[in-house]
């Protein structure tokens, strides 16, 4: 049962953080990102940093949350951008970044194998600890697939979060909930805040100036970000 | 290594009035920042009065008396350390004088633009939060510090640029945003490999106990992947010139001169102190460096803005400071020592011109009310300073005598012939050629007299004054070189 | 401690002028627009005070400053002390009197008149600027620091002379600014030479090396030549009598009185005078020297006093002063042995022809707005240092005594007939100045008085002060007096002088020659000038067809540019494609530097 319910919670982050990333529908895809930083304020209570739970909570879960739906358009009188992703990249580009985000998660992935064959890590001792890994591995993966591949800024900006969520997991899975770990994790919360506020700001206003949702310029034709 | 960026093995605590001098430019920027947005200066008198750079030179005196100081910060739970020695403190007041320059420089550019007063004010806070968290970066000595400098440097910056609000604007502050995110996040990553494998943080401890392994090389390549993003070296590069397209000649003062140098800084640092034998991936950081010279120079060249010409040139002497990396891993101690001294030379005088030349540019983009090259017909006898200025920054960054940038290129030239590296002698020579093209395209387009136009907007002088005398100072650096470069003799600030 | 304070104190009176300098542009940009202040005040007016109690009161001393460019070695000893000391006093006097000189135009800023603004603030940027320059080459002893006071001093005047900004001052700018150039090629060349050839960074080093090179004849004869340009040595004086007249009356006075003398600065700290062993090829250099000495001193006082123009005569009056000066240098390449009083007889010519020329230049702008003082006096006072230049007063008697006594002991009298003659026409010239001042000076007392007090009488009132009580205070030794026999011996060219000046007037009225007409101020300039235009008009064929080919070639090389800059549209194409995927190209970087590292442990 003990080592059961870890793996149910890593299982439930990945997923939702698939849903989040791969929806199209953009309202659905940031409730998803909302569930997943609640998912991930568990994790932290789990590994024994409840305060790290609730600052992800807050910070991860209300205010970003806030901040993307405020990018949607939600509150506003305005109409907002539109609540679909309809974008497409070039077919050739996609495999292609696929390698490139797979490249990267091994690289990733041998780095932290290594760590745990050198013995530094007595990853076995903590079973707490031990799912945190390839969850974390494959959300990160996932996000930086994302951010390689989407131009929709919003979901770009929803893939950083990610990208994000899934280092913390694999600073955390290697390094333990110590006082450095929780507070380079506290930095990063309140920063990805920050940056998905400002981004949130920026995709109203491109949207208001040029109705744009992306960075694609008109005279690069399906080339995309 | 550690001994160069004056880490020691034992840190000990500041003395009181060293640590009130630090935390004072540490705090007073951003409450600084505070009390101008609240009350927006409408004189560069009172800005030129704040008196941090005069703190700095003191600690700096200090420094290179008794040598340098490295102590721990204790922060509840946490234990971060702060250093101090030559490097940082030169830096420091680098740091200082351009914010000052940039903000005093800002005074005038406000009311010659006719800002509304709600964006402009937004720029003091943003000012000093920059100012505070490049000074971090120069002090930090451990890895948590320096990320979270580095990212509330990148937040800051990133909100500079988007202030003048039009749509070009947004879209490249955007591309920066994520790029910057995205950047520290590849930090973050290899600082968690780091975390993981040797259990801690501070740079003179991991120097210490880091052994050269996969893991260890997995770590560096990460973090330097996302520093590179965000120093804005080839082939990283492209994000940098729409940013400053769009943005304040101030603000790509500052963010030309200091900001994007700030990761090289860390860079070097973290290369130095974790892998210093890596002698093929330092040659892998030299490619780079050296097609940055080239690429940045031929995109200079073919710039039609302005603007584009100073940003493109950026990237291509940011290529010149990657040179560092062969010139200093696995090299003699001659070598190093030279390559040591150009290197920072180089990122002093750069700062200084690039800072100028922006100025100089936003003078001359203000005057004209255009931003193209070839508006710039007939501004030779109508803005003689700001062409002037222009073309002393120039100098500094073609790498002319008697400027910093001679003495930086000639050090460094000098480490390349002493180690018989050929390929960075080609570089150093192809880039000033280059630089010498763009600039004198720009000049060419000045004299053009065929269809002048009379009706140039009249700038205050002090807008000139301020980047003229920033564009002396890069020149006259090359003069009295001898002054930091003693300070930064490797061990040269150890008592 | 004292060396503390002589640091402090040399430190302070080159910094000061900096400062003042530095401060105009300040002010400038805190100014807010619309609003003039008084750009030469009270403080503008200090710039030289520091030098100038520095070299009143400090001992002799030496300041070596390592990090200064080559190595810096500043001195102060027994010739800088007065060199400086008139020098000062001088620029002091000067500043003050330009107070009241500029006030119109301060005025006219007031009055909201912009080019008025720019000339006045260039002139009170450039006038602390030239004197910090002026003030480093006299202590300066090495050579970096020589040539950088030289310079500075002489590319700043520039400013000062064409301050008016109207066609002639343009042509004096022309003049002052291509022998400037000139003189400096010729100064660089001869200091790069003996430099580098004895590899020595010192002043003191340099005489050495000239007097023991090889070559040491040619050194020196290009440094002889560059100083005298600023000099005005017979032939290199042509900006001379340019740019006085055009130059505002106080820079006239600094310019005659001050920076002329940097060129004797130069003659001094370089030449090797006074050293025995430097060998017969000197001499030989001497006795072209003194001829050409000699030749400036009666040349131009003969065409000076076919001037019109007050200050034109004034400046013909310090070429000639100066071939007497050079003619003095001379001797101590002639005659080694006598150099020790010679040398002290040139610096107190130096000061004394400074000061006295400062005070006929500030008379020539108290002629033309005459204060408050009976005409009789106010004459009388302008004619005292005309007399004193002739050698009949004050400190020109003490010079000329103080230079005659050695040239007779060391058997030169044949040199001391001919300066005896030069007096002769300095007298005529001084005279011929008086009067052309007198005649335009009745005209300007019915245009009106100026009050007593004002900077410009005070400043002139001081300037014939110090300039006749000179050999009491200038910080030199005391100077002999001529015994009474010796006087009718000194003072007979004065009363031929006078006595020719009354007969050639008298001559002159009765047959007027016009000669003013037909020699204009600058003599050899004006058939240089139209030679060299002739010159450019019989070239203009080769050229044009220069011309054209370069503008071929040019055509070659901008289609060449755009060929280029069509192939390199490529490389802007693919800037875009660097910037759409940053992002995927961060993450390749990672993995080839991991790669990189990996692959070759």
């Amino acid at each position: 049962m003990s080592a059961f319910v870890p793996l149910v919670h890593a299982g439930l982050l990945v997923g939702l953080a698939l849903v989040c990333l791969v929806d199209r529908r953009l309202a659905r895809a940031c409730l998803a990102f909302i569930g997943f930083a609640l998912m991930m304020a568990l994790a932290w209570w789990h590994l024994g940093a409840p305060w790290l739970g609730l600052a992800e909570a807050l910070f991860g879960a209300l205010f970003t949350g806030l901040a993307l739906l405020h990018a949607l358009g939600t509150w506003s009188r305005e109409p907002g951008p539109p609540s679909h992703d309809h974008f497409l990249r070039r077919r050739r580009q996609v495999p292609i970044r696929l390698l490139v985000a797979v490249a990267w998660a091994i690289l990733v992935a041998m780095g932290v194998g290594l760590l745990l064959g050198t013995g530094v890590v007595e990853l076995l001792a903590e079973g707490r600890r031990r799912p945190l890994l390839p969850a974390g591995l494959a959300i990160m993966t996932l996000g930086a697939w994302a951010f390689a591949t989407h131009t929709h800024l919003l979901r770009r900006l929803l893939a950083f979060n990610l990208l994000g969520s899934g280092i913390f997991l694999l600073l955390a899975g290697l390094a333990g909930a110590r006082a450095e770990v929780q507070a380079l994790i506290l930095v990063g919360l309140v920063v990805a805040w920050l940056g998905t506020l400002l981004g949130a700001v920026l995709i109203r206003r491109l949207h208001a100036l040029e109705s744009r949702v992306t960075l694609v310029a008109e005279d690069e034709p399906g080339g995309g970000e | 290594m550690s001994a160069w960026f004056g880490l020691a093995a034992s840190p000990e605590a500041f003395p009181p009035a060293m640590m009130a001098a630090l935390s004072l430019a540490l705090l007073a920027p951003p409450l600084l920042g505070v009390v101008a947005m609240r009350f927006p200066p409408r004189h560069p008198a009172p800005v030129v009065a704040v008196a941090l750079p005069a703190i700095t030179l003191w600690l700096l005196t200090a420094v290179a008396a008794h040598g340098g100081h490295h102590a721990p910060v204790s922060l509840g739970a946490l234990d971060l350390q702060l250093r101090l020695d030559a490097l940082s403190a030169l830096l420091l007041l680098l740091t200082q004088l351009l914010m000052l320059a940039s903000a005093a420089y800002a005074v005038g550019h406000r009311q010659a633009a006719r800002i509304p007063r709600r964006a402009a004010a937004w720029l003091w806070p943003l000012l000093g939060g920059l100012t505070t968290s490049l000074a971090l970066i120069w002090l930090a000595a451990d890895l948590l510090t320096l990320y979270a400098a580095l990212e509330l440097m990148g937040l800051c910056a990133v909100a500079m640029m988007l202030l003048p609000g039009q749509a070009d604007a947004l879209a490249a502050g955007m591309r920066y945003l994520l790029f910057a995110l995205v950047g520290s996040l590849a930090w973050l990553l290899g600082v968690a490999l780091l975390l993981g494998a040797w259990g801690r943080l501070d740079l003179a401890g991991l120097s210490a106990t880091v052994e050269p392994g996969p893991v260890t090389w997995i770590a560096v390549a990460l973090l330097s992947a996302g520093l590179l993003l965000k120093a804005a070296i080839f082939p990283l590069h492209a994000w940098l010139a729409p940013v400053h397209g769009s943005a304040w000649p101030p603000v790509s003062a500052i963010h030309g001169a200091l900001v994007v140098k700030a990761s090289f800084f860390i860079l070097l640092q973290l290369w130095l102190l974790l892998i210093p034998g890596q002698v093929a991936g330092a040659w892998v950081l030299g490619g780079l460096g050296s097609a940055a010279v080239l690429w940045g120079g031929l995109l200079a060249w073919r710039a039609r803005g302005l603007k584009q010409v100073v940003a493109f040139s950026t990237v291509g002497q940011l290529g010149y400071l990657l040179l560092a990396f062969p010139l200093l891993i696995g090299t003699s101690e001659a070598v190093a020592a030279l390559a040591w001294q150009g290197t920072w030379l180089q990122l002093a005088g750069h700062a200084l011109a690039k800072a100028a030349m922006f100025m100089a540019a936003g003078n001359l983009l203000l005057a004209t009310g255009h931003g193209g090259l070839a508006e710039l017909a007939g501004t030779s006898r109508r803005l003689p300073l700001a062409l002037m200025t222009f073309g002393i920054a120039a100098v500094t960054l073609m790498g002319l005598p008697p400027s910093a940038g001679f003495t930086a290129k000639w050090l460094l030239l000098q480490a390349a012939l002493l180690a018989g590296q050929w390929p960075w002698v080609l570089v150093l020579a192809l880039g000033s050629l280059l630089t010498a093209a763009y600039v004198f395209r720009v000049f060419r387009y000045t004299f053009v007299e065929e269809a002048p136009r009379h009706d140039f907007r009249q700038l205050p002088v002090g807008m000139d004054l301020i980047a003229l005398l920033l564009a002396l100072t890069a020149l006259g650096l090359g003069l009295a070189a001898d002054w930091p470069l003693a300070m930064l003799r490797p061990g040269g600030g150890e008592p | 401690m004292t060396s503390l304070l002589f640091a402090a104190g040399l430190w302070l009176a080159l910094l000061w002028p900096l400062a003042l300098a530095l401060r105009v542009p300040v002010r400038a940009a805190l100014a807010s627009p619309g609003h003039s202040r008084r750009l030469l005040d009270g403080l503008w007016c200090t710039a030289p005070l520091p030098a100038l109690g520095l070299a009143m009161l400090a001992p002799p001393g030496q300041l070596v400053l390592e990090w200064w460019m080559l190595g810096g070695v500043w001195e102060l000893d027994g010739l800088r002390r007065p060199l400086l000391a008139f020098t000062a006093l001088l620029w002091g006097l000067a500043g003050f009197h330009a107070r009241g000189y500029l006030a119109p135009e301060q005025a006219r800023l007031e009055a909201g008149d912009g080019s008025a603004g720019g000339r006045l603030q260039r002139f009170a940027l450039l006038w602390p600027l030239t004197l910090a320059g002026n003030l480093l080459l006299i202590v300066a002893e090495d050579i970096a620091s020589f040539y950088l006071g030289f310079a500075v001093m002489t590319f700043a005047a520039y400013g000062l002379v064409v301050h008016a900004g109207t066609r002639d001052a343009r042509v004096g700018g022309l003049a002052y600014l291509v022998m400037a150039v000139l003189g400096e090629g010729l100064i660089l060349a001869g200091l790069l030479w003996a430099a580098g050839s004895a590899g020595t960074l010192t002043l003191g080093g340099l005489r050495e090396a000239i007097a023991a090179a090889q070559q040491g004849v040619w050194m020196a004869v290009l440094l002889w030549l560059g100083f005298g340009v600023k000099a005005g040595v017979a032939g290199l004086h042509l900006w001379l009598p340019l740019a006085h007249p055009v130059a505002p009356t106080p820079a006239s006075a600094v310019l005659s009185g001050a920076m002329v003398k940097a060129g004797l600065v130069g003659w001094l700290g370089s030449l090797p005078l006074g050293d025995p062993g430097a060998g017969e090829a000197f001499a030989r250099l001497g006795r072209v020297m003194l001829v050409a000495g000699l030749l400036a001193a009666l040349g131009a006082a003969l065409y000076g006093v076919c001037q019109r123009h007050p200050k034109a005569v004034l400046a013909y009056s310090s070429v000639s002063q100066m071939g007497m000066i050079t003619a003095l240098v001379a001797m101590g390449l002639i005659a080694p042995m006598a150099w020790p009083a010679i040398s002290a007889a040139v610096v107190l010519f130096a000061a004394h022809h400074g000061l006295t020329k400062g005070a006929l230049f500030l008379g020539v702008s108290i002629g033309e707005h005459p204060p408050r003082v009976p005409a009789w006096l106010l004459w009388s006072l302008l004619a005292l240092p005309a007399l004193s230049l002739a050698g009949a007063l004050g400190s020109g008697l003490a010079t000329k005594w103080a230079f005659k006594s050695p040239l007779y002991e060391s058997g030169h009298s044949g040199v001391v007939a001919w300066l005896s003659l030069a007096a002769v026409g300095t007298t005529a010239l001084m005279a011929r100045a008086l009067w052309r001042q007198w005649q335009s000076g009745v005209q300007a007392r019915r245009d009106g008085l100026i009050p007593l007090a004002g900077p410009m009488p005070l400043a002139w009132l001081g300037m014939l002060l110090a300039a006749g009580t000179l050999p009491w205070w200038l910080p030199l030794g005391r100077p002999a007096w001529p015994p009474v026999d010796e006087l009718p011996g000194l003072l007979w060219p004065v009363a031929l002088g006078v006595g020719l000046a009354v007969a050639a007037a008298w001559a002159a009225r009765r047959w007027p020659w016009h000669l003013h007409g037909r020699l204009p101020p600058g003599d050899l300039w004006w058939p240089l000038a139209a030679a060299w235009w002739g010159c450019r008009g019989r070239v203009q064929g080769p050229m044009a067809w220069l011309g054209e080919t370069r503008a071929v070639l040019v055509a070659c090389l901008v289609e060449g540019e755009r060929r280029w800059k069509g192939r390199l549209v490529a490389v802007s194409r693919a800037e875009g494609w660097l910037r759409r995927h940053a992002a995927v190209l961060m993450m390749v970087i990672a993995i080839v530097l991991a790669m990189t590292m990996w692959g070759t442990a």
